[in-house]
């Protein structure tokens, strides 16, 4: 049983990995809304379920599912930027838009992709728990990558600068970086994971849907508060984000698979969500005065003596990120 | 003749052009630095000192006239894109630093200003031994704390802080706003005395606005008063060495602007600054 429910959880919310990935790059790092990314999840699904139909190589169909979502945050970074439409605007408006885009490329609401070639397919031979235990590896294979390279962008200048850029955004331009340039490429990026996570979603259960982003926006808001609550990540611990990234998406996840193992109606599922953001946004309030006294406590022990260490030379030294 | 380093000509700028709370901030304004020159400005509030500081970094384009820096026109340049020559410190040093970011990543912004940004590592050893040295010399102890975030700073830290990033990558033009305003009289003095360090180590041309009269006088080679917007008094150096605070206060009286206790004359003062 418990077994059941957490590789149901890793099978299912392993793909909405990158999705709470880049929900946390615009929402946390740039301060910002946007909500094209539920289009785009829709969007790199279809994409990448026409292009196994069509018999692409299914890693070649994620990466197509991708560009496409990229090319969404594009058009919604430039009507925010040309036409001057607040950014949450442009995403609603993106998010409708997209809705239609997808079936266009579907041409149909639902697809099923089963029996076709998947990223899957070399490891998985018949379905059942094996291959679930066999995907969810996958699955975590890839989304380790996709961490690890999101991490190290981040400590790159242009990374450096993205980070920088949501609270101070006068600060970024008078040290000379173009703002709007670090909008465009932030909306890029989230949309593209976004659409990557659509793809490994659709290619993990097999067929593609229309209203597959629907909602998907405010649950990824929920992983990331419940990430955040739990890490509480900050601009330079880039560590500390992705694990954040990674953690509050699972643990969203695991509460609603618990919530039908326990027997809930589907229909229920909405609720949960409800109330887990609600209780994740009540909790930041409350709890965490609570816990940065801990954690002021922890550090202070932690710290040396107020006589300042002779400087030990730390060449390989990162980061103090634990 | 020589290039001046700044030239600042025929500059008007209105805000809320149009409209019923039009301002006329700056008109006719007129000014040339020479490479190297340190100039403080004073005037009373509202003269337009923060204006001019704004039309240089490229934040407010103005309404008319023309911003050169080393004889390139620079008018329709972007703040971004002129932070290259241009560096700034503000009053508010919140503004100039990301409190988030831990002291090394503040720091490292900084080492690429107006250079490309690229996919490199934003630190490596040879940065990092960098803001080490430049630290060290604040004697704050700042350069053992370089993970720690910059909020956890106090005010003079962090403005400290800001003054070393200004001048990580050499700029042409420094441009400083009342970087003094926010810190208590001893903080000051401390950031005030770093201040003329990485001036004269640097040989930038600066521009330092003040309400603190000795500080106008004592530091820099040339002084500009500005009223309503314009520059009513230029006093080289050799005026500005025996000149009284008073009667920089009376320049600013005799152009009909009215005194306001943030300008601080050395009598007045009852924590000497020095
Ligand atoms: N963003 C703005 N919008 C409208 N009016 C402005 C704006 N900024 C400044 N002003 C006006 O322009 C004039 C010049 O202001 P400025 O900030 O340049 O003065 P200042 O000399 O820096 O004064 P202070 O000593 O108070 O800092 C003032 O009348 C001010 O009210
Ligand atoms: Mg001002």
């Amino acid at each position: 049983m418990i077994d059941n429910v957490l590789i149901d959880t890793l099978v299912t919310g392993l793909p909405l990995v990158p999705l709470v990935l880049g929900i946390y790059l615009v929402l946390n790092i740039r301060e910002d809304f946007d909500m094209t990314v539920e289009g785009s999840f829709a969007l790199g699904g279809a994409a990448t379920a026409v292009g196994l139909t069509g018999g692409l190589n299914p890693w070649m169909a994620l990466a197509i599912g991708a560009a496409a979502g990229s090319i969404a945050g594009l058009v919604t970074s430039q009507l925010n930027l040309i036409l001057r439409i607040p950014l949450l605007m442009a995403g609603l408006v993106m998010n409708m838009a997209l809705f239609t885009v997808t079936l266009r490329i579907m041409g149909m609401p639902t697809m099923s992709t089963a029996g076709m070639e998947t990223i899957f397919s070399p490891f998985v031979s018949s379905p059942g728990r094996e291959a679930d235990v066999a995907m969810s590896i996958v699955l975590a294979a890839i989304v380790s990558v996709v961490l690890i390279v999101f991490a190290l962008f981040l400590r790159t200048e242009i990374g450096l600068s993205l980070r920088a850029s949501g609270r101070n955004s006068r600060m970024v331009r008078s040290n000379g970086v173009n703002d709007n340039g670090l909008l465009i490429l932030s909306l890029m990026v989230s949309n593209g994971l976004s659409a990557f996570g659509g793809g490994l979603m659709i290619q993990m259960q097999g067929f593609a849907d229309v209203n597959m982003g629907t909602g998907m926006f405010i649950a990824g808001v929920g992983a990331v508060l419940l990430g955040v609550l739990l890490l509480r990540p900050t601009g330079s611990r880039v560590i500390r984000i992705v694990l954040a990234v990674v953690v509050g998406a699972l643990i969203y996840r695991l509460i609603l698979v618990s919530a039908l193992r326990f027997g809930l109606p589907a229909g229920d599922l909405k609720g949960i969500t409800a109330l887990t953001l609600v209780l994740a946004v009540a909790a930041q309030g409350y709890l965490a005065p609570a816990l940065a006294r801990y954690r002021v406590r922890l550090s202070r022990k932690r710290e040396p003596a107020p006589a300042p260490p002779t400087p030990i030379p730390t060449p390989s030294k990162e980061t103090v990120d634990a | 003749m020589h290039e001046p380093m700044l030239a600042l000509e025929n500059i008007r700028l209105v805000y809320n052009r149009g409209r019923a709370d039009e301002v006329t901030a700056l008109d006719h304004l007129d000014l040339a630095l020479d490479p190297g020159e340190f100039v403080t400005v004073v005037g009373s509030n509202g003269a337009g000192k923060s204006s001019t500081v704004q039309i240089i970094s490229g934040a407010q384009r103005p309404t008319k006239g023309r911003v050169r820096v080393k004889g390139r026109d620079v008018t329709a340049w972007p703040d971004y894109r002129r932070a290259s020559m241009v560096a700034r410190v503000f009053d508010d040093p919140r503004v100039g630093s990301a409190p988030d970011l831990s002291i090394e990543d503040n720091l490292a912004l900084a080492m690429s200003r107006g250079r490309r940004r690229t996919l490199r590592f934003s630190t490596n050893a040879t940065r990092r031994n960098r803001m080490r040295d430049e630290l060290s010399r604040l004697g704050l102890g700042l350069e053992d704390r370089l993970h720690d975030p910059m909020g956890l700073l106090s005010a003079g830290q962090r403005q400290s802080i800001t003054m070393i990033m200004a001048g990580l990558a050499t700029p042409d033009v420094l441009l400083l706003d009342e970087h003094l305003a926010a810190l208590d009289p001893a903080t000051a003095a401390r950031v005030l005395e770093l201040t003329a360090d990485l001036v004269a180590e640097m040989g930038c041309t600066t521009l330092m606005i003040t309400h603190n009269m000795e500080h106008a006088l004592r530091l820099g080679s040339r002084m500009l008063v500005m009223s309503r917007g314009r520059v009513i008094a230029d006093v080289p150096q050799a005026r500005k060495q025996h000149m009284e605070a008073a009667h920089v206060v009376d320049l600013m009286v005799g152009a009909g602007d009215e005194l306001t206790d943030r300008i601080l004359i050395p009598e007045l003062q009852t924590e000497g600054a020095m």
